[in-house]
C-alpha cells in the first residue's frame, strides 16, 4: 500500500497533519479492525480510541505516514483483541455476531444464502480465535492487502521474517478451520 | 537466503508467491526440486483456504469520504467531552473507570444518549417555526418538552449541523450553570453521576421512579440496577453582535446580519435532574439502561421574541435544508423535543410505551435497540443491547413498585 517515497520521506507537522492522518488512516483501520470484531459499532469505538491516543502524540504525528500508519494498525489490533480477550466473552461475541450481523450488501440476498454467509463467519472467527496472536495479527494484515513491509513495521518484525510467520499462521488456520468445518 | 545446494526456506516460498521475493533462483530451483514443488503447492493452498475464508469477514465496503468526514466530527465531538472532564474527575491509571454516566457505552449510543443535549439546540430552532408562530402568542419566550418527534440526519446533514452549531461559538458565548465557559455545538459534559438508592433517587430527581417487571428482564441480566443520578443542569447561551458580524463578515456572509436587540439576549436551556438505572449482565455492565428525567426547558431572556430568533437562527450558514425542513412539519412545535436519529446508524418507528407515544430505535447491525417516550411530565429512554421487541416488554412493564 505504501510507496517507497512515502517510507522514505520526512514530514512536518502542520497544523493540519492529525486530519490528514485521520482522513487517510481512517478507512483501513476501520476494516481491519471490523474484520476482528464484527461489530460496526465496536469497530468504530476502537479506531478512534487508536486515534485519540496518536492525537496526545504530537511527536509521533511528525513522523512519517509510513511509520504512523503501522502504529496505528499496531493499537489499533492490540485495543481490538483486548476487546476480545477472555475466552468466554469472546465466544459469546462470536455466537452473537454470527447470529445477528447483517452486512449492507446482504440484505439483497435470500435468506438461505444470508445464513450460509453468518454460519462461515461464526466459523471462520471461532478458527482464528485458535490462531496464536501473533500469527492472527499477520493473517489479518496480509488478507487485509498490506505488504510484508507494512506488516513488519506494524508488528515489529523484520520484513525477511513475515513470510514464515505467515506461512505458520495459514497452516495453523487451515488445521482449525477443518477441524470445524470437514 | 537462497543456497545454491540447499532448499529455501518456507517463509522465503510464501512470499515468493506473494511476489515479495522475486530471485529468478527460486524459479530455477522449484523447477529441478520435487520437495519445494510439494511444499510449495501446500502453501498455495493453505492461503487459498485464508483467502477465502477470511474474505467472508471484511466490510462490505470502506467508509466513505462522507463516512469518515462523519466519524472525525464524532472524534472531534468525544476528544472535546474527554478534555472538558476536569483532571480531578479522570479515573486514575489502573482503577477501576468512574461511572461517567455514558462513558463506557459505544460511542454511536453515547451520541444517541446526548441526542437529548443535542436536541436542545434543536428545540430552539423548533421553537422558531412558522407553524409554530401563532401558537407562540401563548408560549411567547417559553418551549416546554412533552412529547418527542424523530429528525433524520444523514451523514452528511450530522456534518453540516455539528460545524453550524460550532460556528455559534462565534456569534456568542454559552455558559454552564457553574459560569465556566463552553462551546456551542458541543455538548458539554453532563454533571458527573453519584450512585445512590432508588428511594433517594427518586427523591432528587422529585417524582417516583419506575422499574421493570423482572420477568421480562432477559436471562443472564441482575434485576438489582445500579441506580445514579445526574444533577440539574442550566446551559446559557448570551449573543455577543460585534463578535457576530466580525465572524460572518471574515467568512463571507456579510449579508447575514444579527440586529442590534439581539446583543445581551439569552437562550436558557434547563435540564432537570435525571436517574440512570443501570442493569449489568455477566459480560456487560451495561446491559441495560433505562433514563428517566424531568421536563426540558428552554426559555429566552432580553429583548428579543422567539419569532426573531428563529429568523435569524434558521438563516444561519450551513444548516442543511432537510433538517430546518423536518423541523418546520413538527406540530406542537413548543413542546416537542426533536431527537435527532443518524441514518446511517439506526432505523426508527414512532411506537407507544406505557402510556405515552414515543420512538423505538434499532441500531443497523439488530444488536442494539433503544426507547424514548414522554409520559405524565417526564421523559423515559431505555436502551441495550437487545432486540427491539425485547426492549418494548421492558419499557411497557415500567410502573412504580
Amino acid at each position: 500500500m505504501a510507496t517507497l517515497t512515502e517510507m522514505t520521506e520526512t514530514v512536518p507537522a502542520p497544523a493540519d497533519r492529525f486530519e490528514t492522518l485521520f482522513g487517510r488512516f481512517y478507512p483501513e483501520l476501520y476494516a481491519v479492525v471490523y474484520r476482528v470484531l464484527g461489530e460496526r459499532m465496536a469497530s468504530e469505538d476502537i479506531v478512534q480510541d487508536a486515534f485519540l491516543k496518536l492525537n496526545d502524540d504530537a511527536e509521533l504525528q511528525r513522523k512519517p505516514d509510513v511509520e504512523v500508519g503501522a502504529w496505528l494498525r499496531r493499537v489499533a489490533l492490540n485495543l481490538a483483541f483486548n476487546r476480545l480477550r477472555g475466552e468466554r466473552r469472546a465466544r459469546a461475541r462470536l455466537e452473537r455476531v454470527g447470529r445477528l450481523e447483517t452486512g449492507t450488501d446482504e440484505a439483497a440476498d435470500t435468506p438461505a444464502i444470508l445464513m450460509l454467509r453468518v454460519e462461515e463467519q461464526v466459523e471462520v472467527r471461532r478458527a482464528l480465535a485458535e490462531v496464536p496472536e501473533r500469527q492472527r495479527e499477520c493473517l489479518l494484515l496480509r488478507h487485509s492487502g498490506y505488504s510484508y513491509a507494512e506488516i513488519a513495521a506494524t508488528l515489529g518484525l523484520a520484513v525477511g521474517s513475515v513470510g514464515v510467520l505467515l506461512a505458520r499462521a495459514e497452516q495453523a488456520f487451515r488445521a482449525t478451520y477443518r477441524r470445524q468445518s470437514p | 537466503m537462497i543456497l545454491e545446494t540447499a532448499c529455501p526456506e518456507r517463509g522465503t516460498w510464501r512470499a515468493w508467491l506473494d511476489h515479495e521475493e522475486n530471485d529468478p533462483r527460486l524459479d530455477a530451483h522449484l523447477e529441478t526440486c520435487s520437495t519445494c514443488t510439494h511444499l510449495v503447492g501446500e502453501l498455495r493452498e493453505a492461503a487459498a483456504v485464508a483467502n477465502r475464508a477470511l474474505s467472508s469477514l471484511g466490510v462490505a465496503r470502506h467508509p466513505s469520504a462522507d463516512e469518515t468526514a462523519l466519524a472525525r466530527e464524532r472524534f472531534a465531538w468525544r476528544q472535546r467531552q474527554t478534555a472538558a472532564i476536569p483532571d480531578v474527575q479522570k479515573p486514575a491509571a489502573g482503577r477501576r473507570r468512574a461511572p461517567a454516566f455514558v462513558s463506557h457505552i459505544p460511542t454511536p449510543w453515547r451520541i444517541a444518549a446526548s441526542g437529548m443535549a443535542a436536541a436542545m439546540a434543536l428545540s430552539v430552532l423548533v421553537g422558531f417555526t412558522d407553524v409554530g408562530r401563532t401558537a407562540a402568542a401563548a408560549f411567547l419566550s417559553q418551549f416546554r418538552s412533552q412529547q418527542v418527534a424523530a429528525i433524520e440526519v444523514s451523514p452528511q446533514s450530522q456534518t453540516e449541523i455539528m460545524k453550524a452549531l460550532g460556528a455559534l461559538g462565534n456569534l456568542g458565548t454559552l455558559k454552564t450553570a457553574a459560569g465556566a465557559n463552553a462551546r456551542p455545538g458541543v455538548v458539554p459534559p453532563l454533571p458527573q453521576p453519584r450512585s445512590v438508592s432508588l428511594v433517594e433517587a427518586s427523591q432528587q430527581v422529585g417524582f417516583p421512579l419506575q422499574t421493570p417487571d423482572p420477568k421480562t428482564l432477559p436471562a443472564g441480566i441482575d434485576p438489582t440496577p445500579q441506580v445514579q443520578v445526574i444533577a440539574p443542569t442550566e446551559l446559557r447561551y448570551t449573543f455577543d453582535k460585534s463578535k457576530a458580524s466580525s465572524y460572518l463578515r471574515s467568512n463571507g456572509h456579510a449579508n447575514v446580519d444579527l440586529p442590534d436587540k439581539f446583543d445581551g439576549a439569552t437562550l436558557v436551556v434547563s435540564t432537570p435532574a435525571a436517574a440512570l438505572l443501570q442493569y449489568s449482565a455477566k459480560d456487560s455492565r451495561d446491559a441495560l439502561l433505562i433514563g428517566q428525567s424531568g421536563e426540558l426547558v428552554v426559555s429566552v431572556e432580553g429583548k428579543v421574541t422567539l419569532d426573531e430568533l428563529r429568523d435569524f437562527l434558521l438563516s444561519l450558514p450551513g444548516l442543511p435544508k432537510e433538517t430546518t425542513d423536518q423541523l418546520r412539519l413538527i406540530r406542537n412545535w413548543n413542546e416537542t423535543l426533536p431527537i435527532p436519529i443518524p441514518t446511517d446508524k439506526y432505523n426508527w418507528k414512532s411506537e407507544r410505551f406505557n402510556g405515552g407515544q414515543g420512538l423505538l430505535l434499532n441500531d443497523n447491525t439488530g444488536i442494539g435497540s433503544a426507547a424514548i417516550w414522554q409520559s405524565g411530565g417526564h421523559l423515559y429512554g431505555v436502551a441495550g443491547s437487545l432486540k427491539a421487541n425485547d426492549l418494548k416488554r421492558v419499557a411497557d412493564s415500567l410502573a412504580v413498585r
